[in-house]
């Protein structure tokens, strides 16, 4: 076991951990936060998707080990994330989810891409949501809910 | 188009946002991996590393022995009668792990349980399998050749069942018709991926004295009828709990060998254990779909009309039947669907269900009809070409008209009702056919050809008693059932049999309810996805959910609204028939009402408040089956535009379009989530997803760096029309509709294909059509890069 | 899909990263981990000590001089697809890095991870090889530098000896008369290249450089091509000598996929040629 000192959604923790555990099934299983989802576990879907240092990442290919010193923020951290309470809005409003499962890191990554993408077009947002795999709906949705925050964070003054 | 703008107080035709969203977009939704329980245990599988051999023996490493089980010491297991029960059809058991053969590579043959799933496979990884290689069969067709080698060797060949449809006299028209289209086509074998795969836990609940078995499943109920008789304990001591489910596409709704193997290894452990499928198992050794082989001719007058169908199917069907259905729906499905909607008076058909060393076909979204509308489709547009028509002018000359429905077909499908060649235009007109026909002449400035591809399905939904008694099914879905409860403070609880798993049942549901009892949706709770719960229901699967479910809901709550005016009427002093029910409240013609809360109120704490004669407690349980058992049909024109790299075979979509009618939508929003969904598992069949196999039964494609599924960026945006042509055997006129949207887009898509060579007679007849195979098509047309 | 068990270290220095490596039978580095951790999930790989490069001081540095731009090994394909690092190329590192996988990846992998690897399918050994970038190694007997060409040997084969570490790539600055092209082939958006075409025109009277990658070895200059080119060549005879080439890079090829090199090739040089 290895020790590590992290901050997970805003609080220090001190743990122990195996090597060989991975960032998901730290979260999952040692700190009991579900709402990061295990899709593929070799890094190809993204419904695993958190942050580590602000920094969108799939927990499944990432060591626990190395989240040592680091900040990491997964779903249950976002949920007075200003932005990740718009972007859910606008998820609930554009039918953008269904059976819920990629979702968490389907607003990890969209998140992501309004941080980087001020009012991303849709062209942007298709293909910055490339490695999010949705089985349900089609993504239509997701581009469109999206597209919305993107639009009304733009018409915001600042 | 028809625009859904449900009056003040209607709930039906309203697109209410779901009320699934809020647990899923905070990361609290339940699904069965993230349930934590004491003690709790994980399993994984030893799992055959070869297609097909005989499995002579198996050595456990001596410091893990007791957490290694084999099939002997799980057990015993009671064998699942899976399949019809029809005459010729081959019963066969899919052993929980195998015991002296195996027949694809994936199959289970130890379970082993760990503390956790890393230390589980550390074990597996230690047991050495005895294995002699056998010769593997892993091509249908080749498959029912005389010297195949055999996978079930009391068959005495590799059918599970040889059948087929006959109807007029096709050898005749052969012999005159003055135009045949001949073509093999071929629709690979994919898997099904929902984002979730499968998982279980089970334990043993003391207090409760029974089995509790947290299951993905798409119906707890069928599912607990599957595990109390496998494991041969009394149905009263298993309780199924589907919590949310993350998707299912119909794969979940059989039960496999590795979730009863969880339930058995709960009762040899005494602790909880689980099984959380990952994907390469998935990839694997979860139900597989679609691999059908037609070869088919269509038999034609020189002005296109369809006379005559004939040939052979071959549905691959893997090693193994699932229970409860088996293996047979493919082929009965694809054959009875073949003709679409199309007047084709005589048909020569043969289906054969094959056996080969892959996993078990199950159930996916749209089931056999994706295969033949590809077949049919294609060949529809391959006369048109023939003939030099275009080819929805093929399709006007030969569908079925509104004039002329109900209309049976030479299979016996009677589709109902609706408008299809009006269907056909809006797509046509949609897509701007005629604008794409103009750019084509001019020719595209990258070098590349776009073609457009139309296809259109006919989704029969709601059939019930009779048309499942004629399929020989073992459990027969031809009902669902509904309790509704009024509780103490005027709200209400919907228990259903259905399962929700992303098709917002919650809400829809709510929607039926809302509209019954006039109550506002926010004060109705919905539940379903727990024995202990609802009543007895078969499942969401086969787009039957809405119609069965929503007209059980319909019809408990209309007997609940009897009761709650009879009540209401009494405490205001006016005859119950002159009352109506008005946004929770009990309504006279003077205007004098009495909320929902205080009837509520009444008939459980205020007994003496209700009339004389009446029982309290507000309950009510009803069953639905629509009223004609054929059941009714939903259809829909796809139509695709593709642009083809001629050098490399690269195809991208640019645009898709759908016009479709499902009778009275009762959430519209839900269903262009639905078609939008099914859509893009359509556009995986025809441009990506395959799970290829080699000759010795190893899959090729394990992971998602082989596996492809279309993302954001290759789907197109998706535009819906809809018409609305109400059922008139269901309630409200509803259509089942969840599947149809996975059914055209591999004909859709192959039929653009073929329009962007039309000129050369390029063939592109196998999904799915990958950039190499669109080569192949290219190069065998000799068309210039 | 779990990983086996393993040690874990994560040295300080670069002396006891030499240590931990040598000093351990069966021991891997471990880069940003985006392509290491799913082997080890699917358990192709079973180091018994996984060392960790990532605390390692200046593998994330980029230093530059007037003629070339040192990038470190560390740096991931995101810092380079951001453009937070100098880049000698004139934009091509920039394009090459925002189309590896997916960005959540490109956050935590890195270029000297990638080129380590030396998967064929991969990016940076196609597009290094184009720049004409030199590898800087260290080992416990000190640091040596290799030319890409001689670095990469073959699909997941390089040049590295036990013990050693990719510290960076020393890559040519490109002139203002310069142009390069870059046309990558893959089922979709972020999965593994079906074919790359990459191409640098120098300018300055160097000759051109050609490379195919994704075959099924290791990238390839294309020489015949990169002649015909030079010479001014278009059309048939330049597509004659690319089909030489492309023979010779991947013998085994058959008509599919010289297809693809051919398309990719030819349009990465009708990008670095058009106006």
């Amino acid at each position: 076991m290895t020790r590590i000192n992290l901050t997970l959604n805003g609080r220090a923790q001190h743990r122990e951990v195996e090597p060989r555990q991975t960032l998901a099934d730290f979260l999952r299983d040692g700190c009991d936060l579900t709402g990061t989802h295990l899709g593929c576990e070799h890094g190809a879907c993204g419904a695993c998707t958190v942050l580590i240092d602000g920094l969108p990442a799939r927990s499944c290919i990432h060591l626990a080990v190395r989240a040592d010193g680091c900040d990491v923020r997964s779903i249950e951290g976002l949920r007075d994330d200003p932005l990740t309470v718009l972007l859910r809005r606008h998820f609930h409003e554009a039918h953008a989810l269904q059976c819920g499962y990629c979702t968490p890191g389907m607003l990890v990554t969209a998140r992501d891409i309004l941080r980087r993408f001020p009012a991303p077009d849709e062209a942007t947002i298709r293909r910055e949501l490339a490695g999010q795999i949705c089985r349900c709906t089609g993504y239509v949705g997701i581009v469109e809910a999206i597209r919305r925050a993107g639009a009304e964070l733009a018409n915001q003054p600042s | 188009m028809a625009e859904t703008k449900p009056a003040p107080g209607d709930w039906i035709g309203a697109s209410l946002l779901r009320r699934e969203d809020a647990r899923f977009l905070i990361g609290k939704g339940q699904f069965v991996a993230d349930i934590r329980l004491p003690g709790l245990e994980d399993a994984c599988f030893v799992r055959s590393p070869m297609g097909h051999a005989s499995l002579r023996g198996l050595r456990r490493p001596a410091e893990w022995a007791e957490r290694v089980y084999t099939h002997d010491e799980l057990g015993p297991f009671q064998a699942l009668p899976a399949g019809p029960d029809i005459p010729g059809y081959r019963n066969v058991a899919y052993p929980v792990l195998a015991t002296d053969r195996v027949c694809f590579a994936g199959q289970p043959i130890a379970a082993v349980v760990a503390p956790t799933r890393g230390e589980a496979e550390d074990i597996a990884g230690l047991v050495e399998l005895d294995l002699d290689a056998l010769p593997a069969v892993t091509d249908a067709v080749l498959a029912m050749a005389p010297d195949s080698p055999r996978i079930h060797d009391a068959w005495p060949d590799n059918a599970f069942i040889t059948s087929g449809a006959r109807a007029g006299d096709a050898a005749a028209v052969a012999a005159t018709a003055p135009v045949r289209i001949t073509r093999r086509l071929r629709m690979n074998r994919q898997s099904i991926v929902p984002l979730e795969g499968r998982a279980a836990l089970a334990y043993w609940d003391h207090r409760l004295d029974e089995l509790v078995v947290y299951l993905s499943t798409q119906g707890a109920h069928v599912m607990r009828l599957g595990i109390a008789q496998a494991l041969g304990i009394s149905e009263h001591k298993v309780h199924v709990i589907a919590p949310d489910v993350g998707g299912g596409f119909g794969g979940k709704n059989r039960l496999t060998p590795e979730e009863i193997a969880v339930c058995a290894l709960a009762l040899k452990r005494g602790h909880p254990v689980r099984w959380i499928e990952d994907r390469r198992e998935h990839l694997m050794a979860a139900p597989q779909a679609r691999e059908h082989v037609y070869d088919l001719t269509l038999y034609a007058d020189r002005d296109g009309t369809m006379l005559a169908l004939e040939g052979d199917v071959y549905i691959d069907a893997g090693a193994y039947p699932l229970w409860p259905t088996g293996a047979f729906a493919e082929a009965s499905m694809a054959v009875r669907n073949l003709t679409g909607p199309y007047r084709i008076r005589h048909i020569a058909l043969r289906n054969h269900t094959v056996a080969t060393n892959k996993p078990p076909m199950g159930p996916y979204r749209g089931v056999a009809r994706p295969g033949a509308c590809f077949a049919m489709e294609r060949l529809a547009d391959e006369l048109a070409r023939e003939l030099g028509l275009e080819p929805i002018e093929i399709r006007r000359r030969n569908m079925v008209t509104a004039g002329e429905m109900p209309y049976v077909t030479a299979a016996g499908m009677r589709l109902d009702n609706g408008d299809y060649p009006a269907s056909l235009d809006e797509a046509a007109r949609s897509i701007g056919l005629d604008a794409i026909r103009a750019r084509q002449r001019t020719g595209e400035p990258d070098g590349r050809r776009i073609g457009v591809g139309f296809a259109f399905y006919t989704e029969q939904s709601g059939h019930g008693l009779k048309e499942w008694a004629r399929r020989g099914a073992r459990v027969m879905p031809s009902y669902e059932t509904c309790t509704v409860r009024m509780l103490p403070d005027g709200s209400a609880q919907v228990l259903v049999g259905i399962q929700n798993h992303g098709q917002g049942l919650e809400t829809t549901l709510s929607q039926i309810a809302a509209q019954e009892l006039r109550l506002d949706p926010a004060r109705i709770a919905v539940r379903h996805g727990d024995t202990a719960v609802s009543p007895f229901g078969f499942g969401t699967f086969a787009s039957r959910s809405t119609v069965f479910a929503g007209g059980a809901v319909a019809r408990s709550c209309r007997i609940l609204a009897e009761k709650i005016r009879r009540i209401g009427g009494h405490l205001i002093q006016t005859d119950p028939v002159e009352t109506r029910l008005e946004d929770g409240h009990v309504v006279g013609p003077s205007g004098a009402a009495v909320s929902f809360a205080e009837i509520g109120r009444a008939a459980h704490v205020r007994q003496e408040m209700m009339p004389p004669g009446v029982d309290p407690v507000l309950e009510a349980t009803a069953t639905y089956e629509p009223a004609d058992s054929s059941g009714t049909f939903s259809y829909s024109t796809h139509a695709a535009l593709v642009a083809v790299d001629p050098l490399t075979g690269g195809t991208e979509l640019l645009d898709y379009v759908v016009a479709e009618d499902c009778g009275t939508m009762v959430n519209p929003l839900i269903v262009d989530g639905q078609v939008t969904g099914g859509v893009i598992q359509g556009i995986g069949t025809a441009l990506y997803e395959e799970v290829p196999y080699d000759e010795s039964g190893q899959p090729l494609a394990t992971t998602f760096a082989d596996y492809h599924m279309p993302c954001a960026t290759e789907m197109p945006r998706v535009r819906i029309s809809h018409f609305v042509t109400p059922s008139a055997i269901t309630e409200y006129g509803i259509k089942g509709m969840g599947e149809g949207g996975a059914i055209a887009p591999p004909a859709a898509i192959a039929n653009a294909l073929a329009d962007a060579f039309r000129d050369s007679g390029a063939q592109f007849n196998e999904t799915p059509c990958t950039p190499r195979r669109v080569v192949a098509a290219l190069e065998a047309a000799e068309v210039p890069t | 899909m779990k990983p086996p068990a393993f040690d874990y270290a994560r040295p300080a220095t670069l002396p006891e990263a030499f240590a931990a490596l040598l000093g351990t039978e069966g021991a891997m580095a471990l880069g940003g981990g985006q392509s290491l951790l799913p082997m080890l999930g699917l358990r192709v790989a079973a180091p018994s000590l996984l060392v960790d490069l990532a605390r390692l001081p200046g593998l994330r540095e980029v230093t530059e001089t007037a003629a070339r731009i040192r990038i470190g090994a560390g740096v991931t394909h995101a810092a380079i697809e951001d453009g937070v690092v100098a880049d000698p190329s004139r934009g091509m590192l920039r394009r090459v890095a925002a189309g590896i996988a997916y960005r959540a990846v490109r956050n935590f992998g890195t270029i000297g991870g990638a080129v380590a690897l030396a998967d064929p399918a991969a990016d940076w050994p196609a597009c290094l090889l184009a720049l004409d970038a030199v590898a800087i190694i260290a080992g416990p007997d000190g640091e040596r530098r290799l030319p890409l060409e001689a670095l990469l040997l073959g699909a997941y084969t390089t040049a590295l000896e036990a013990g050693e570490i990719l510290l960076g790539f020393d890559v040519p600055r490109l002139g203002a008369a310069s142009r390069w092209g870059w046309c990558k082939l893959a089922r979709k958006q972020g999965a593994y290249a079906d074919s790359i075409g990459a191409v640098v025109l120098p300018g300055d009277g160097a000759p051109p450089r050609i490379v195919l990658g994704a075959t099924t070895s290791r990238p390839a200059l294309l020489p015949h091509a990169a002649a015909a080119l030079a010479r001014g060549e278009a059309g048939a005879t330049l597509r004659d000598a690319l089909l030489g080439d492309i023979e010779a890079a991947e013998p085994d090829a058959d008509s599919y996929r010289r297809r693809c090199h051919l398309a990719t090739v030819q349009r990465a040089i009708a990008q670095a040629t058009s106006a």
